[in-house]
């Protein structure tokens, strides 16, 4: 088992439900290779920083798992075929995984997403001046 | 062994910032880090600018490729808009 991330572009126009359905079958894609699912995280929609496709936005999903090589292939020509994918990248990040692994991998990884919704809160309060320090970055 | 003359007396000491800071480290998602070793251009600074060892520099222009790649850093000219 090796442990990958991927992270695909969407079309910015598709609906809900088509999101949902291309991230239910790389879901299933991965179970069926017994991989785990470590995380699967939607960015939304964010600027390029190059035009694909003719489009300027994209939607962003973001995966981390532990797989099989023959997994990563199936999901890539599952996207290569799908319109809908602008573009899509996937990274080994580790050569092996064992069971305890992928474990402390959740665990770390709902450790970091309970300390990032902490940090928001806190971040509220001076949010407006960090709103102001970006936009006079964009008029430089 | 005849002594070498001195250096350019206004020649700043460039340190590599990855050694520096430890807590810093280089990631293709980490866009933010990334947009200090770019040029306003797109292209990888050298690193007999910005001073990062070899080991880190290595790193960085592997990360700004991948990050390039997902469209999170230009092939070339500035980000559109």
């Amino acid at each position: 088992m090796r442990r990958y991330e991927t992270i695909f572009i969407l079309r910015p126009n598709v609906g809900e439900d088509e999101i949902n359905k291309i991230i239910e079958s790389t879901t299933q894609i991965i179970l069926n290779e017994k991989g785990s699912i470590l995380e699967m995280n939607r960015w939304g929609i964010k600027k390029l920083a190059y035009l694909i496709k003719k489009e300027s936005l994209g939607y962003y999903v973001y995966s981390d798992y532990a797989g099989t090589p023959a997994a990563v292939t199936e999901i890539e020509r599952k996207f290569r075929i799908d319109d809908s994918v602008l573009k899509y990248l996937t990274i080994k990040t580790a050569n092996s995984i064992t069971e305890e692994g992928i474990q402390e991998a959740l665990v770390a990884i709902s450790a970091k997403e309970t300390a990032k919704l902490e940090d928001e809160e806190t971040e509220d309060v001076d949010s407006d001046e960090a709103e102001e320090e970006n936009n006079l970055d964009e008029t430089e | 062994m005849a002594q070498r003359p001195q250096k350019k007396l206004f020649t700043r000491k460039k340190s590599c910032r990855f050694c520096g800071e430890k807590d810093l480290t280089i990631n293709y998602k980490d866009v933010k880090t990334l947009r200090n070793f770019v040029s306003e251009r797109g292209k990888i600074i050298p690193r007999r600018i910005v001073g990062t060892c070899a080991t880190h520099q290595r790193q960085l222009c592997e990360a700004i490729k991948q990050a390039r790649q997902i469209a999170f850093l230009p092939y070339s000219g500035s980000t559109q808009g």
